[in-house]
C-alpha cells in the first residue's frame, strides 16, 4: 500500500511535470512577442484573444496542422531523431530539479520535487549535454549548408561554455559541501550564494545564455546570416519540438540560476509563500533572457569563442582557487 | 591629464559593463513607451493627407457635367497604359468620354494621369482601401470613377474606426480629424 501510493505519487508528479514544460512555451512565446513588440514600440499579436493571449494556441494548431516535410537527401533516421533528442534532455533534467521543501496536502507531506539525488548537480549537467546531439545531428542529417554551419557553430559553442559553466558551479558546492541541489538551496537559507560567487554568478549565466542558444550567443540559429541555422529544414512538428526545447532550456537555466545562486525558495523581507518566491525569481530571470534579446547584438564566432576560453574559462577557475583558500582559511 | 582619466574611466565602465546596462535601460525605457502603431482595421485608421495619391476620381463642372473632354492626354502619358477613353459628341457639340476605364491593378499611382489634364478632370483622391479577389473588379469605368471620393481636406490625424465584414469588407469611420499620429514617436 505505502508502495503504490509512493509510486502513485510519483507517477503524478511527472506527469504534472511533462503537462507543464509542454505548455509553458505557450505563455512563453506569447510574453516574447509582446515584450519585443512593446520594446520596439509596437504592440505584438493582438488579433487572436484578448490582447492576442490565444495567438500561440493559433500557432500551435497552424504547427500541427503543416506538412511535415524531410528533405529528399536528408539522413532520415537522424532527422527524425534530432527532435527527440533536443526535446527529452531538458524534460528529463527537471526530475532533478526541487521546486521547493514539501507542502501537505490532506494531511499527506508531498515534497516539490520528483528525486533528491546526492549527485543532482552532476546529473544535471550530463543530462543537457545530450541535447546538443539533437542539435548538431539536426543540422547534419538535414543536408543543408546552413543547418550543417549552424550545428558546426553549436558544437564549438558547447564545448567552450559547458567547461566555464561546469567550473562555475564548483564554488557553489565548495560552499555548500553537497551536489545535491535540496542541500544546496538549504544552505543559503540565511544569504544567497549570489553574495559570496557573484564571478560564479556571472560566469554561470553568461554560459547559460550560450547554453541557451539566446542573443548575444546564438549563433547556431543565427536568423541574420544562416537562414534558420540548425532547424532550417524542419517543419510542422518537428520544429515545434525544437521551439520547446528551446523554451525549456531558457526555463531551465532560468532555474538553475536561481536555486544555485539566488537561494531557490528562500524569501527576502518580504514573507511570501517559498513556492510563490520561486516562481517570482524565475520569471525575473526568464524575463531577462527575453530583454536581452531585444537589447544586444549578436557576437561574432571569433569573438565568441574567446569569451569563451580566455575571459570566462580564466575567471572560473581564478573563483574556484579564491572560494577554496577563502574557505580553507 | 583629462584624456588618461577619460581613459581610465572608460575602463571601468566596460568592468562593469556600463554600456550593456545603458543598453537594457533603453530598450527598458522603450517597452513602456506608447506604441506607435494603430489598430488598423479593428479599432482605428489613418487619414490620408490632402496630397495623397489615392483612387483616382473624375470631377463634374458647375453644371453637373463631367469635366473630362476626352483628349486622351492621361492615356497617353500613362507610364503603365492603363487609361482607356473613348469619346464621343454630345449634342452641344462638346466631347465627352463614352468609356472611361482605368485598370488599377496596373496603375502605379504616379500622379501623372492628373498632371496632364489640361481640363483638370481628373485627380488622385484619398481613397486607398480598394483590394479586391479579382484582378477585373480593379477595372474601375467613368461612372464609378465620378463616384469616388475626392481629395482629402484634413488629414494626417487616426480616427477611431470599425472593420464591418457584413456587406463588403469595409473599414468604417465617423470622424473626420484624428489624433496626431506622430505625437507617439519617443525621440531619444
Ligand atoms: S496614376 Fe500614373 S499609372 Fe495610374 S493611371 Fe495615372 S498616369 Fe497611369
Ligand atoms: S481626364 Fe483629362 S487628360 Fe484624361 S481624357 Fe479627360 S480631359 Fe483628357
Amino acid at each position: 500500500m505505502e508502495l503504490a501510493v509512493a509510486l502513485g505519487l510519483i507517477v503524478f508528479k511527472v506527469a504534472f511535470l511533462i503537462a507543464i514544460l509542454l505548455l509553458l512555451p505557450l505563455p512563453l512565446t506569447w510574453l516574447e512577442r509582446k515584450v519585443a513588440g512593446h520594446m520596439q514600440q509596437r504592440m505584438g499579436p493582438m488579433r487572436v484573444g484578448w490582447h492576442g493571449l490565444l495567438q500561440p494556441v493559433a500557432d500551435g494548431i497552424k504547427l500541427l496542422t503543416k506538412e511535415d516535410h524531410i528533405p529528399a537527401e536528408a539522413d532520415r533516421f537522424l532527422f527524425k531523431l534530432a527532435p527527440i533528442l533536443a526535446l527529452a534532455p531538458p524534460f528529463l533534467v527537471f526530475v532533478a530539479i526541487p521546486f521547493g521543501e514539501s507542502i501537505s496536502v490532506l494531511g499527506t507531506e508531498i515534497t516539490l520535487y520528483v528525486s533528491n539525488m546526492n549527485v543532482a548537480l552532476l546529473f544535471v549537467f550530463a543530462v543537457i549535454g545530450i541535447e546538443v546531439y539533437g542539435v548538431i545531428f539536426g543540422g547534419w542529417a538535414a543536408n543543408s549548408k546552413y543547418a550543417v554551419l549552424g550545428s558546426l557553430r553549436t558544437c564549438a559553442q558547447m564545448i567552450s561554455y559547458e567547461i566555464p559553466m561546469g567550473f562555475a558551479v564548483i564554488g557553489v558546492v565548495m560552499l555548500a559541501q553537497s551536489m545535491s541541489l535540496l542541500d544546496i538551496v538549504r544552505a543559503q537559507a540565511d544569504v544567497w550564494n549570489v553574495v559570496y560567487q557573484p564571478v560564479g554568478f556571472f560566469v554561470f549565466f553568461v554560459a547559460g545564455l550560450a547554453e541557451a542558444q539566446r542573443i548575444p550567443f546564438d549563433l547556431a540559429e543565427a536568423e541574420g546570416d544562416l537562414g534558420a541555422g540548425f532547424h532550417t529544414e524542419y517543419s510542422g512538428i518537428r520544429f515545434a519540438f525544437f521551439m520547446v526545447s528551446e523554451y525549456a532550456i531558457v526555463l531551465l537555466v532560468s532555474v538553475l540560476v536561481v536555486i544555485l545562486f539566488f537561494g531557490g525558495w528562500n524569501g527576502v523581507l518580504v514573507p511570501l509563500p517559498p513556492l510563490l518566491w520561486f516562481v517570482l525569481k524565475v520569471a525575473f530571470f526568464v524575463y531577462l533572457f527575453i530583454w536581452f534579446r531585444f537589447t544586444f547584438p549578436r557576437y561574432r564566432y571569433d569573438q565568441l569563442m574567446a569569451i569563451g576560453w580566455k575571459v570566462l574559462l580564466p575567471l572560473s577557475m581564478a573563483n574556484i582557487i579564491i572560494t577554496g583558500v577563502l574557505l580553507g582559511a | 591629464m583629462s584624456r588618461a582619466k577619460d581613459r581610465v574611466g572608460t575602463w571601468i565602465g566596460w568592468g562593469f559593463f556600463a554600456d550593456l546596462a545603458n543598453g537594457l535601460a533603453l530598450t527598458f525605457g522603450y517597452m513602456f513607451s506608447r506604441p506607435v502603431t494603430m489598430q488598423y482595421p479593428d479599432q482605428e485608421k489613418w487619414l490620408p493627407y490632402p496630397r495623397y495619391r489615392g483612387h483616382h476620381f473624375l470631377k463634374r463642372d458647375e453644371e453637373g457635367e463631367i469635366k473630362c473632354v476626352a483628349c486622351e492626354l492621361c492615356a497617353r502619358i500613362c507610364p503603365c497604359d492603363c487609361i482607356e477613353v473613348i469619346p464621343y459628341e454630345d449634342d452641344k457639340g462638346k466631347r465627352h468620354p463614352a468609356k472611361f476605364e482605368i485598370d488599377t491593378a496596373r496603375c502605379l499611382f504616379c500622379g501623372l494621369c492628373e498632371d496632364a489634364c489640361p481640363a483638370d478632370a481628373i485627380a488622385l483622391g484619398q481613397q486607398y482601401e480598394f483590394s479586391s479577389f479579382s484582378s477585373r473588379d480593379l477595372v474601375i469605368g467613368r461612372d464609378d470613377l465620378l463616384a469616388k471620393p475626392g481629395k482629402a481636406t484634413t488629414g494626417g490625424g487616426v480616427v477611431a474606426a470599425r472593420l464591418n465584414t457584413k456587406k463588403d469588407v469595409l473599414v468604417e469611420t465617423k470622424e473626420t480629424q484624428g489624433y496626431n499620429w506622430w505625437r507617439n514617436i519617443r525621440r531619444t
